[in-house]
């Protein structure tokens, strides 16, 4: 099956998401759609899959123009999309998630019926694709790399020719990515297209054939994957923006002997199912602790505990010599200890009031009983400024912001004032690149200044990047603690997925042999 | 020794057919909870369908129209929740409420010419084949065709609910609204099918309290039991096979509470009244310390009802 996108345009509102481009997309072949948040990826293909109509331009398949108006007719036509965000019940088995999917599912679900019948189709990708995988087990028993196995098979069995995976390697660690990128080739072998949104080079350089790169709504550029490299992709889909300045990083030397700002010591706490056990980590001043992790190993309680949310079971937090949180006492929060929260549009603002408030609201205990507006309004403002908030209106209700620009308003807000604590959880998740940046370079600040710095990140690219220490949280234990000028992605990909034995070293220790057991299951 | 085994099974039995009408209204709101609705109205809903169930069997002469009339009060009103909740978008627990007293009042009103009334019974399983087993004839000679009839409901439902592709989306819907809608299924079809099978079977236990167990009318007859069966499904865990047991411990709180007061113990009987209450209550906080760390099957769907407060 032959697609061929001309001159696609989507507009929303004032803003041009996908301006002009032109694709094609054919059998055999991965094509990689490469470009920063917000370039325009998302929503070219969510096109393609029926979620939006394109407000100019055609869908050609095999060389007949077809509307595309509803997802099922995508399916039908054979196009298949797997989000980022999956769509399988946790609660359910393997087997009921993908018969809820199946298009021609039976009536009777007994088990048994799917030894000896042709309806056994239901599993034959699945035992195609993870062979170790029972049908019985729970999906919320599942990692995240067999989520999105299971994801594809859902699409493999609507028959699908052609798959769009939205961001596949975001959620994995580096090791389940490679296998994932194998997986990408048999299936283009096979004869079926592949569609790779991502923003990431090795996606790229591991499975694709043909990168087409977008910047702003627009196509860039298309590319054979063997005439490019790596830098002249980065370039390219930068633009001119690659000039933006470095950001800077707290020396290594600032804080090489400097006694640490903030002691976790045997620190220990539960909330419902979750919980983190056993968490020692000191943090110099002006140190950046990137903290790794498959989301959900206890990076929230983590946070929340540190910070004052949630109730220490055991250990004690020392912030310079004095006792910050311990379990003897009742939490509390400090007003030298800030926190970005993951999701700040949903917990870190108050959506019925105004921005104002919202920044006022974060030292509400040193403002009068009659509270002077005029400051905490030009606070607000120097914040809309500085991190370019849109609508740039102080008096606006939170809930009008959009989520990225209410993340901007709260990692302002948090990040104002004298602090010697700073607690970052996925403070750049969803932004565009330029804000991103932005927030780097004013949350790295703030470590240059003497702040201890916990930034909890699911890039990892950031992590190395950026960070003096990696600690890696897996099942709520830290499993290895790494210096990312000493350690490359896969040291640290075991250690997520815990394969790796905790070490207090800065080196990991020997590789070992991968236990056979976890890659059969995936 | 064969004294205390008489009594024992007496007891037994007698628990079984005072637990039957709340059986039958676990069973209906554990299927409207497992589609993600929650159903507090089932107790107006039995008191309508008890009203509506003894009414048209002393009308008619005929208990089994009875029964079918109370199923079909039930559902009708059972509909004035799905319209509310679903079609209106309200609060569940307000819609409920309302519901509740509407049942109360309307099956008041509409009752008073019935009470003291006259009915033929669905007569029992005496001087059947049943009669004829040894020992233990004479115990089931009192089950009466509602108590079989709610009894047989548990495997239906069961193999309905986890053996078939309706049944399966039925739970999905429960799970996430959401995840439902993407796979291309309306949620909202499978969440009214639930509140009507709620409302039947509300309305059928009602008819089994009224028109088979006491043969009786009177005005607020359930006395709550409606209320119990809604937390009893908590303590069944939305599961239609641990709904026996659970609805067996109101039961035979019920039947011992009978049981102490004919034997004379000194306990003011308001007091012993409070059993059937009481106990239901302990085993669901008790159960509930283990259920809040393993989510104990509760449909994920209910979490925006039924989060705790901390």
């Amino acid at each position: 099956m032959n697609i061929q996108l001309y001159n696609i345009t989507k507009r929303f509102g004032d803003v041009t998401a996908n301006d002009g481009i032109s694709l094609d997309i054919r059998a055999g072949e991965v094509v990689a759609l490469l470009g920063e948040n917000g370039a325009g990826k998302s929503t070219l293909m969510k096109m393609l899959f029926g979620l939006y109509p394109p407000d100019g331009g055609a869908i050609l398949i095999n060389d007949r123009e077809t509307t595309i108006e509803s997802p099922q007719k995508a399916m039908s036509l054979g196009i298949g999309m797997v989000f980022q965000q999956f769509n399988l019940v946790p609660a359910l088995s393997v087997l009921d998630n993908l018969l809820l999917a199946y298009p021609k599912s039976p009536f009777w679900t007994f088990r048994r019926l799917f030894r000896t019948s042709p309806r056994k189709a239901v599993l034959t990708y699945l035992q195609e694709l993870a062979p170790g995988l029972a049908p019985d087990t729970l999906v919320r028993d599942l990692s995240v790399g067999q989520r999105q196995l299971l994801e594809l098979v859902k699409v493999l069995n609507l028959d699908a020719k052609v798959l769009i995976l939205d961001e596949p390697t975001s959620v994995l660690p580096p090791q389940e990515a490679e296998r994932l990128w194998g997986l990408i080739r048999k299936l283009a072998e096979a004869g079926r297209s592949v569609v790779l949104i991502t923003h990431k080079m090795q996606d790229v350089m591991a499975c694709a054939h043909r990168v087409v790169v977008m910047r702003a709504g627009r196509m860039v550029q298309t590319l054979d994957r063997k005439q490019c490299t790596e830098s002249s992709l980065v370039s390219l889909m930068m633009g001119d923006s690659n000039q933006r300045s470095a950001i800077e990083v707290t020396p290594r030397e600032a804080f090489a002997n400097r006694p640490p700002r903030i002691s976790i010591r045997d620190l220990h706490a539960r909330h419902g199912a979750q919980s983190v056990e056993n968490i020692r980590l000191d943090i110099a001043p002006g140190e950046i602790l990137g903290v790794a992790g498959v989301s959900g190993n206890g990076q929230h309680l983590l946070a929340d505990a540190l910070v004052g949310l949630t109730p220490l079971a055991r250990g004690e937090v020392i912030i310079d010599g004095y006792l910050l949180q311990s379990a003897s006492r009742p939490p509390s929060t400090s007003g030298r200890v800030s926190y970005i929260p993951e999701q700040p549009a949903v917990n870190a603002v108050a959506a019925d009031l105004s921005l104002t408030t919202n920044v006022a609201l974060s030292h509400f205990r040193h403002l009068s009983f009659f509270p002077a507006w005029a400051p905490e309004e030009q606070l607000t403002r120097n914040i809309i400024q500085r991190y370019q908030v849109r609508p740039d209106n102080p008096a606006l209700a939170a809930g009008q912001l959009s989520g990225g620009n209410l993340q901007k308003l709260v990692v302002g807000r948090e990040l104002e004032g004298d602090k010697d604590l700073i607690v970052a959880a996925y403070p750049t998740m969803g932004l565009d690149a330029g804000a991103a940046h932005d927030i780097y370079q004013a949350l790295f600040a703030k470590a240059n200044e003497g702040a201890a710095v916990l930034w909890i990140s699911e890039d990892l690219d950031d992590l190395m990047s950026y960070a003096h220490r990696i600690a890696v949280l897996q099942g709520g234990r830290i499993s290895g603690i790494f210096d990312p000028r000493e350690c490359d992605r896969l040291d640290i990909g075991r250690a997520m997925t815990g394969e790796h034995q905790p070490a207090r070293t800065q080196r990991p220790p020997e590789q070992k042999p991968a236990d056979p057991r976890v890659r059969a299951a995936s | 020794m064969e004294y205390f085994a008489t009594e024992l099974l007496t007891l037994l039995f007698a628990a079984l057919r005072s637990a039957t009408p709340v059986l039958a209204v676990v069973l209906g709101e554990a299927m409207t909870q497992r589609s993600g609705v929650i159903n507090l109205g089932v107790e107006g809903q039995m008191l309508l369908g008890a009203m509506t169930g003894f009414a048209v069997a002393s009308v008619t002469g005929d208990p089994w129209l009875g029964v079918m009339a109370a199923c079909f009060a039930g559902i009708a009103l059972s509909m004035v929740h799905a319209i509310l909740v679903l079609g209106c978008g309200a609060n569940q627990i307000a819609s409920g409420v309302a519901v509740l007293i509407l049942g109360g009042g309307l099956s008041a009103y509409y009752g008073t010419p019935f009470v003291g009334d006259k009915i033929d019974t669905l007569g029992n399983l005496n001087h059947t084949f049943v009669s004829d087993i040894p020992l233990l004839g004479q115990f089931l000679g009192p089950i009466t065709p509602t108590v079989l009839i709610t009894l047989l409901a548990i495997p239906a439902i069961s193999i309905f609910l986890f053996r078939t592709r309706t049944g399966l989306r039925w739970r999905s819907t429960g799970e996430s609204q959401d995840i439902t809608r993407n796979l291309g299924h309306n949620p909202v079809h499978y969440q009214l099918a639930a509140i009507a099978f709620g409302g039947l079977m509300s309305g059928f236990a009602g008819a089994a309290l009224a028109v088979d167990y006491t043969a009786n009318w009177v005005e607020g007859m359930t006395a709550g039991r409606g209320l119990v069966a809604v937390g009893l499904v908590i303590v069944a865990r939305w599961n239609p096979w641990y709904a026996l047991p659970a609805a067996l411990l109101f039961g035979a709180s019920e039947a011992l509470n009978l049981k102490l007061q004919s034997w004379g113990v000194n306990i003011s009987p308001y007091l012993l009244a409070t059993l059937p209450y009481m106990i239901p209550l302990s085993v669901l906080m008790l159960s509930y310390r283990g259920l809040r760390a393993s989510g104990g099957g509760m449909p994920a769907g209910l979490s925006v009802v039924f989060q705790s407060a901390r």
